[in-house]
């Protein structure tokens, strides 16, 4: 399916306005004056942009809020539609489904929000210095995982489904405005241009490729860490920022009547975050802490979840005020790939 | 509707013993009986403070009332360190894994408790009694810096009566003022002093680290087996249900994979000691 893009965003409008659908919100990344790209709620005066790279806010805190009440869990339903999603925040969900969402417990409050949310993704245009999908088996666009994915192709967009929300989106969306057929041009157009942005992808981190082997990891030498961890400050950006971190702390504010728990985000980087009572912590140095970040994302979390919890994004490059690599640490800590795998 | 996994049961403190200057019991009554198998946890909240992880140390067959033994080491201990008879607490759970009791019938049984370890240790200790005859012997090896650290002193007695039980206590040391007609040595070395064929048998041990470690170094020396050797680790068990990962070491969850693992199954893991 086709659809024209100025058609889409003056619709896009009316459900805002309207809320068509019964949307509350349209939510998509807009340009800021110093250029970062933000999810924000739509309204008229947004400089949207859905295609390009990822924002710099994971979609994670718009599932899985910074502080959030989860004990009375939510009443009031609140329906959202999120566009601009890249693929390295739905490939971030896969985790967060299972860690939120799995045989032992649900996340009543995520699940809330999971539901009640249409997520459409977009192919990447364009690339973020900080990206890097592409080493850790990603992709700059999706296949699976979005309800509506969007592909750019000039004044039009390739449309594709993955779910019966995204059905029901287009159902919608035909109310109001032309959706035509697409034919195998307009295809081929997508593949090409997904394959652009691949290219600069691997042009962007041909220094960084790496063998695959992050179980190696566990065995470096700790004086190459404690090198490394020098310019961390311990600040807990990059996890507050990673969209597949989801450490959490539980905050009592009980009332007389009801047990009330909130909880907000954790830090493995803070130093009290493992301390037991009475003082013993696994971690109680910056740099065993450091380590075990990069260990958690590369190896613990690919045992917990059967994939990496890195996903490429890059945001905790970007955000971290040591200037710590992620993608040249890992190089460093890690052999040369072997020439069958370049 | 989906069951709100930290749903929290309101529970009133009924009575309050003070075990040692550090450490009480709290017997509280739960609004909603929260059954469990002796070996799980559940985490306590004391409004407007916080909630932490803690073993009931009664019997699993108690169902009416719940008894929790505390030690004052954090900021929510201090707290319950401050709770009168009376008091609205909040309990959710139970989590975690239990000891395989049922394993365990017509065999020797070893159970190491030292410090607010012996808490954890009780409830199994309790539970096993219930079913007594199902077992060959228990031996409860309890240890404690000093003898005013020593809980559950008026017990003792009536255990010590019964058949097939075996009762040993030491202390670190025993400073001035105090009395003690028992060993005083670490609770590791009181393995010198009972007649134990460790083949086959289950030891369980629970304490503070260090006293984990050792005890499990000197164990292994007396030839009890990895695979027996049932250790509760402590670690920081937020939220009990597997969601918030602070209590991960390794690839596994202290609060659903454990919070009992056998030594085999987590030696090679980085950090179990601390």
């Amino acid at each position: 399916m086709i659809v024209n893009a100025s058609h889409l965003f003056s619709f896009l409008k009316r459900i805002q306005s309207e809320r068509l659908g019964g949307f509350d919100a349209v939510i998509l990344p807009e340009r800021t004056d110093k250029g970062n790209l933000f999810f924000t709620r739509m309204n008229g005066e947004t400089k949207v942009e859905i295609d390009s790279y990822r924002a710099t806010d994971p979609l994670k805190s718009l599932l899985y809020f910074p502080r959030e009440q989860i004990l009375p869990g939510k009443s009031k339903l609140v329906k959202r539609l999120i566009l601009g999603v890249k693929n390295c925040d739905l490939t971030a969900l896969e985790i967060l489904d299972k860690a939120m969402i799995n045989e032992d417990f649900i996340d009543p409050v995520y699940q809330f929000w999971r539901e009640n949310t249409t997520i459409v993704s977009a192919d990447c245009t364009e690339i973020s210095d900080s990206c890097h999908c592409n080493l850790v088996d990603g992709k700059p666009f999706a296949d699976k995982g979005f309800d509506v994915n969007l592909s750019n192709i000039g004044t039009d967009y390739v449309i594709n489904t993955g779910s019966s929300k995204g059905e029901e989106f287009i159902e919608l969306l035909r109310k109001y405005i032309p959706i035509s057929d697409d034919h195998a041009e307009d295809r081929e157009k997508v593949r090409e241009l997904r394959q652009k942005t691949m290219r600069k992808l691997e042009a962007r981190n041909s220094d960084f490729v790496r063998s695959g082997d992050y179980f190696s990891l566990k065995n470096v030498n700790i004086q190459k860490w404690k090198d490394e961890a020098k310019s961390c400050v311990g600040c807990g950006g990059c996890t507050n920022i990673c969209p597949t971190c989801y450490c959490l702390i539980l905050n009592d504010e009980t009332t007389a009547k009801d047990f009330i728990k909130v909880r907000s985000y954790d830090s493995c980087q803070i130093h009290g975050y493992a301390r037991v009572a009475g003082g013993a912590s696994p971690r109680p140095k910056m740099y065993e802490r450091f380590r075990n970040r990069y260990l958690c994302k590369l190896t613990i979390m690919k045992e917990n979840f059967g994939r990496l919890g890195c996903t490429g994004c890059g945001r905790c490059i970007d955000v971290c005020p040591g200037k710590i690599e992620f993608r040249e640490v890992v190089c460093r800590m890690m052999k040369p790939p072997k020439a069958e795998e370049l | 509707m989906v069951k709100n996994p930290y749903q929290t049961i309101p529970a009133i403190i009924q009575e309050i013993i003070e075990e040692s200057p550090l450490i009480r019991t709290l017997k509280v009554k739960l609004e909603t009986p929260i059954p469990f198998k002796t070996g799980q946890f559940i985490e306590l909240t004391i409004p407007n403070v916080g909630e932490g992880p803690f073993t009931p140390s009664s019997s699993h067959y108690t169902t009416d009332w719940m008894e929790i033994t505390i030690m004052k080491a954090g900021f929510v201990t201090e707290a319950v360190h401050k709770t009168k008879i009376g008091d609205r607490i909040g309990i959710r759970g139970p989590y975690g894994t239990c000891y395989p009791i049922d394993k365990w019938k017509g065999k020797d049984i070893l159970i190491m408790g030292g410090g607010v370890g012996m808490a954890p240790t009780r409830s199994l200790f309790l539970t096993l009694l219930h079913d007594i005859d199902n077992y060959r012997s228990v031996t409860f090896l309890m240890g404690a810096k000093t003898p005013n650290d020593m809980i559950y002193k008026y017990l003792i007695e009536d255990w010590k009566k019964i058949d097939k039980v075996n009762i040993v206590r030491s202390v670190d040391r025993v400073p001035e003022g105090e009395t003690w007609s028992e060993n005083v040595c670490l609770i590791t070395k009181l393995l010198d002093k009972i007649d134990l064929d460790p083949h086959g048998v289950p030891v369980v041990v629970c304490g503070p680290p260090v006293m984990m470690k050792f005890g499990t170094f000197d164990l292994l020396k007396h030839g009890y087996s990895e695979e027996n050797i049932y250790l509760s680790m402590e670690k920081k068990m937020y939220c009990g249900i597997g969601q918030c990962r602070h209590c991960v070491f390794g690839k596994y969850y202290a609060c659903k994979d454990g919070p009992v693992f056998t030594y085999d199954k987590v030696k090679n893991e980085e950090n179990i000691w601390e």
